[in-house]
């Protein structure tokens, strides 16, 4: 084990050229995630969808020059620098996967931060078989399961409007948004609440497979590929899953 | 194509991931339903964009920095938590019996001891496990299961 400490040197991976050393916001990631959204269809909404800057599931595939699995294996080869370079790139995508699973932004960074542990503890055993944001996004709904699990009692459902207004980046949505009356505030987040409620009360694998299409913006195949499910089984549990919401949110739409 | 495949394209396609094709777009363009349908997809998501996800904290590196040292400083001790695992437990506890009843049967000078106990220790358990956690992998694997299991559940069939 290095005995330096970690995320102490600038890291570039390689001599790629393509990935971003660093994901600052959403720009950057779409930019080095390729074709994916490049034919934003007429219908696409106009809105930022890209926001949370999530497209974490979107490059790096098998271990080519410059993937995240070459980088993992440097990181195997005992590359702490490489290490560092992932939690840059992925922690913004872990903790807001946590977020929407533990529903506190504390308990969010305890969980992304155990996922870059669990990756870090199983660097030696690292097969770049599969792309790294498939074994990241594993790693990541096993804890999300496991904490769900765990604390399925202690959130019963009506609880979970009355918690945390200003848990976004410690300013309330209402200031962000200019200066809303008193009731549209409170509409505001009764919206979120019933959203929050909504998606946390889907059955497991719909609210993991809506976290990571709609939130992290993955595509079918590598949800699948998490889930280890089929293509198709993913899709219908996703048609499913959005039916739902979309039923279940009808008096906010 | 039929309205059942359109409608199980409509959260890509809203989403941006997937491209509308002419005849799709000729098809909500006669299709009422789905275009009702399109638009209240496409609100849906507009929806669920509300829920907004917090930035890492400033103090994110700094504690995970924290927890990989920590975990670093105690790893020498790391066969401590072996004993987190109850099959690995009972093995090793087998194991240690053993010694201690293979010392005391040594000190007895009676041979017929020796083999017996090693009969015990032998079931491989605990030395296949200790192999098992060479590789590192068992704080995956746990986990996994667990995610394995739940594709057992026929979930899929729960929401019509
Ligand atoms: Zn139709």
């Amino acid at each position: 084990m290095a005995s330096e400490p970690f995320f102490s040197k600038p890291v570039v991976p390689s001599e790629q050229g393509t990935s971003q050393p660093k994901i600052e916001g959403p720009e950057a990631q779409l930019s080095a995630s390729s074709g994916v959204v490049s034919h934003m269809s007429s219908l696409a909404v106009e809105r930022d969808v890209l926001g949370m800057g999530a497209m974490a599931g979107l490059n790096g595939e098998a271990a080519g020059p410059g993937s995240d699995a070459e980088v993992m294996l440097r990181v195997k080869a005992g590359d702490d620098g490489a290490f560092d370079y992932l939690v840059q790139k992925y922690r913004r995508a872990m903790v807001s996967f946590m977020y929407r699973t533990a529903h506190s932004s504390a308990i969010a960074e305890d969980l992304a931060q155990e996922v870059f542990l669990r990756v870090y503890r199983s660097r030696e055993t690292y097969e770049a078989s599969a792309k790294f944001t498939t074994w990241l996004y594993r790693i990541a709904t096993n804890l999300a399961v496991n904490y769900t699990r765990d604390t399925r009692h202690e959130r019963p459902e009506n609880t979970v409007s009355l918690d945390e207004p200003d848990e976004n980046s410690g300013q309330t949505p209402d200031v962000a948004d200019g200066t809303p009356t008193a009731e549209e505030a409170i509409l505001q987040r009764e919206r979120l609440a019933a959203i929050r409620q909504r998606v946390q009360a889907l059955p497991e694998r719909q609210r993991l497979a809506v976290l990571m299409h709609k939130y992290q913006h993955m595509d079918y195949r590598q949800i699948a590929e998490v889930l280890k499910l089929s293509e198709s089984a993913t899709k219908s549990l996703l048609f499913r899953a959005y039916e739902t919401l979309r039923v279940q949110l009808k008096e906010f739409l | 194509m039929n309205c059942n495949e359109i409608r199980e394209r409509m959260p890509d396609l809203v989403l941006g991931m997937d491209a509308a094709t002419p005849e799709l777009h000729q098809h909500l363009q006669t299709c009422r339903e789905c275009a009702a349908r399109m638009a209240e997809v496409r609100q849906t998501m507009v929806l669920l964009d509300e829920w907004a996800a917090p930035e890492p904290s400033p103090y994110f590196d700094v504690r995970l920095r924290a927890r990989l040292r920590e975990e670093a400083a105690s790893a020498p001790a790391g066969w401590m938590q072996w004993f987190r695992k109850p099959a690995l437990a009972v093995s090793l506890a087998v194991l240690m019996v053993a010694s201690v009843t293979f010392f005391r049967g040594g000190n007895d000078g009676r041979s017929g001891n020796v083999p017996e106990v090693l009969a015990i220790a032998e079931p491989g358990s605990a030395v296949g496990d200790l192999q098992n956690l060479d590789k590192n992998h068992e704080l995956l694997y746990s986990d996994f299961d667990v995610l394995d299991e739940l594709q057992v559940q026929p979930e899929v069939n729960q929401n019509p």
